[in-house]
């Protein structure tokens, strides 16, 4: 699971602030990003897209990359 | 005279003392964040500059 | 006078930039929301005003931080805008540039960190960028002082640089209802062109603070048109076009490409402390290795010199002078057992303060903290808090107040709130004297690890009664976490003594003022009593309000009225408590008191006091913080009342059990 690519898909089910502060920070539908660590018991997952790495809550992960939660 | 001079010290001393506490207290009251920190930065001079200038 | 405004993205090494250019330093951090209020400097050999305003993402504030930069550019105009770039990551930062530029007023784009983008194999065509942009572009690496007198020499020349706002081309109807909306605003209420197409745009970009501004004017063309523009999607199409424009400029800027990607150092750094199972552990070890230096290794040995040095000779000296020259008993009790004695006694802690401070910085300095807050998360997340909470907390160690504002950079209102609240419960430096003379006293074997257990105690209190606030303000909104994580940096030596600087004087001048006024205070109340004057302090409104409320205190272990007295100076400053016992104990040496205090109490007895030190009322300071940043008295009382009521069961339980145990 680590180091895998992945496409963001849709911001539609994160919270308006999650997904104006995402794509603030360049985030957007089809960028791809790679998952560089994950927390056990669903906790954050540091991702890495356009040389820039960044923690987010495995929730907001799954909502973006459509992965079943 | 050494007596007065003594109780003089003393008196002022302590007025110093009730003099911060009292400053203190309205500083605080006037608000907290910066009017409570001890620390005079760049921003509080510049502030107090246009206050002054405000007042006038 | 002209002004300079800064304006950049969080991490873009922003304040090391301001600092370098200034004469006057701001403190830096590696991580999120350092700046938390505006910062001013001069630009060094010139009056030209540089102000550091919060690193934001965007206009559209999702924190009080950001907030304070759209506000400055609603009400301000300053004579050139400074806008600071990581030079790596221009994608997402060109995103505030294009918000910036429309502004209209006078830019200097500043691609810093240009180092880390040619290591990367990159480089871009500044002229295109500068043509396309309508600005001039500037290249930094501010850590390494690069560029910084060019850039110099750039803002001298201010008055030669012309604005030219950026005119980005909409698409339709997006368009079409920006030109409507700016010529009503021109001609309704004399705005300027550009001005009016910037809150325009800034407007149908939903951003918060615009909005504000606008019901607040009254700006009718935008406000009567608001819904049809949230309909519409305005603000996802701005969006894009802004990005289109973005990817398209850096696409036709970019001239190298190698293979690129993350430095070695911090993916290989990254491995072990970001680690899913050894994260929490390292965590804890570097937090026990802080207090090991600050108090065993080389806070405590310095301490104890500088003790005997006021205790012995300047106390000595100054008494025998006093005696020379005629003064009378009273004033040299209140100028050596008061004054000295008190004042010197909470001075003699400036070695420990200042190590804590040290290594603080140094973690902040480092990149550390933003991988603190992620391993934190999960954890937090169960109280209702997240990740970012734990940094604002952790700066409170070293004062409640800056805790609290530091607390600003957390987007969800309620998050913000417990966080403000459960901040008095970080064990902050003005508790460190207190700690050190009970640890010296009754547990010399074990001092860091018994200090360390108080702060965690603190944390884990805190953590429970914002569980607690979370049932009690059903907190059901989903929070927020997204969270950045720099590159590591290697620790520069400068910042981090500006950074130990920064926290410990307000310790040093508080020692001046408060600490003075708090110490005659005390004297006075144990040096006169109903009878008037009295030598035997036993006499004294001091020991008569002690012995009065010793019913109350004995249930957690604290009989003396000494200490009892102590307490409620440490309102003022809880620095105030360690003098008070100084002048109380009648002592000016920290020997002479640890030897007292050990007869007076039992160890559990003596850690039950550290307990109620640490959990009782905030000093004022913070109390009036709390109050101006949740905005009501209301809260204020609340953590009054709150803080008591926790102190007095936590001591309570732990001297009553720790009482049958040992």
């Amino acid at each position: 699971m680590i180091n895998q690519q992945y496409t963001l898909n849709s911001f539609n089910c994160l919270n308006k602030p999650t997904a104006s502060r995402l794509h603030n920070m360049g985030l957007c539908e089809g960028c791809p990003i790679k998952v560089i660590q994950r927390y056990p018991f669903h906790g954050p997952v540091i991702i890495e897209n356009n040389h820039q790495r960044i923690g987010i809550r495995y929730r907001d992960f799954a909502a973006l990359t459509g992965v079943e939660a | 005279m050494q007596v007065l001079v003594n109780v003089l010290l003393v008196a002022a001393i302590i007025a110093l003392a009730v003099f911060i506490i009292f400053r203190t207290f309205r500083k605080v009251k006037t608000g907290g964040k910066c009017a409570a920190c001890d620390y005079d930065c760049e921003l509080k001079k510049i502030k107090d500059k246009h206050d002054h200038l405000m007042a006038k | 006078m002209a002004n300079v405004a800064l304006i950049g993205n969080p991490n873009t090494g922003k304040t090391t930039l301001f600092n370098s250019l200034t004469d006057k330093y701001a403190f830096v951090g590696n991580w999120t929301g350092v700046t938390v209020e505006k910062k001013v400097g001069t630009l060094k050999n010139s009056d030209i005003q540089i102000v550091d305003l919060p690193g934001a993402y965007s206009l559209n504030p999702l924190t009080k931080d950001e907030a304070v930069v759209t506000n400055y550019l609603l009400t301000n105009r300053p004579d050139l805008i400074l806008n600071i770039t990581n030079a790596s990551q221009l994608k997402r930062n060109l995103l505030l540039t294009i918000e910036v530029l429309e502004r209209g007023l006078p830019v200097i784009l500043i691609l810093n960190m240009i180092d880390d983008l040619r290591r990367s194999g990159q480089s871009y065509d500044l002229d295109l960028i500068s043509h396309r942009l309508g600005c001039q572009v500037a290249t930094t690496n501010a850590r390494g002082h690069k560029g910084i007198n060019a850039l110099r020499q750039q803002i001298l020349n201010y008055q030669n640089i012309s604005s030219q706002p950026l005119q980005l081309d909409y698409s339709g109807m997006l368009q079409q209802a920006i030109r409507q909306a700016t010529e009503a605003l021109q001609n309704d209420f004399d705005y300027d062109a550009t001005t009016a197409r910037w809150l325009t745009i800034e407007f149908i970009n939903q951003s918060k603070a615009v909005r504000e501004y606008a019901s607040a004017k009254g700006l009718t063309p935008l406000l009567s048109q608001a819904p049809y523009y949230d309909a519409q999607k305005f603000a996802d199409q701005i969006y894009e076009n802004r990005l289109d424009f973005i990817e398209k400029l850096l696409a036709d800027a970019r001239q190298s490409v190698t293979s690129g990607g993350q430095p070695e150092v911090t993916s290989k750094i990254d491995k072990v402390v970001t680690n899913p199972i050894l994260g929490l552990p390292i965590f804890a070890g570097i937090f026990y290795l802080m207090f090991k230096i600050s108090f065993e290794w080389v806070g405590t040995p310095l301490s104890n010199l500088l003790d005997w040095f006021l205790s012995v000779p300047v106390s000595n000296t100054v008494n025998h002078f006093l005696i020379q020259v005629g003064a009378m008993a009273p004033l040299r009790s209140l100028v050596v057992n008061g004054i000295i004695a008190g004042v010197g006694g909470v001075l003699a802690f400036i070695p420990q303060i200042f190590t804590l401070f040290a290594c603080i910085s140094l973690l902040e300095d480092s990149g550390y903290m933003a991988r603190a807050a992620l391993v934190t998360d999960r954890l937090m997340q169960l109280i209702g808090l997240n990740g970012k909470s734990f940094i604002p907390l952790i700066i409170g160690f070293g004062c409640n107040v800056t805790g609290i504002m530091a607390a600003r950079t957390i987007e969800q209102p309620k998050e913000r709130l417990v966080t403000t609240l459960i901040m008095p419960f970080m064990s902050c430096s003005a508790r460190l004297p207190i700690y050190g003379l009970v640890v010296a006293a009754f547990f010399p074997k074990h001092q860091a690890l018994i200090v360390l257990s108080i702060y965690f105690l603190g944390i884990f209190v805190a953590l429970l009664v914002a569980k607690f606030y979370q049932l009690l303000f059903h907190v059901k909104e989903r929070s927020v976490f997204i969270i950045e994580l720099p590159e590591y940096h290697l620790p520069r030596l400068d910042i981090i003594w500006h950074g130990t600087w920064d926290k410990g004087k307000g310790f040093i001048k508080k020692a001046g003022t408060i600490i003075f006024a708090g110490t005659v205070l005390i004297w006075l109340l144990s040096s006169f009593g109903p009878s008037g004057f009295v030598t035997d302090s036993t006499k004294s409104f001091a020991a008569v309000l002690g012995h009065a409320l010793v019913p109350f205190f004995k249930p957690i272990g604290i009989a003396e009225w000494q200490a009892i007295s102590a307490l409620f100076t440490g309102v003022l400053a809880k620095e105030v408590i360690t003098s008070s016992m100084m002048v109380m104990f009648h002592t000016s040496n920290k020997a002479v008191l640890i030897a007292a205090l050990s007869q007076f109490m039992t160890p559990v007895a003596a850690y039950s006091m550290m307990i109620f030190v640490l959990l009782y009322i905030p000093c004022f300071a913070t109390l009036a913080t709390i109050k101006q940043e949740t905005g009501s008295t209301k809260w204020m009382l609340f953590s009054v009342v709150m803080s008591l009521a926790i102190a007095y069961v936590t001591s309570f339980i732990v001297f009553q059990v720790g009482s049958l145990l040992f």
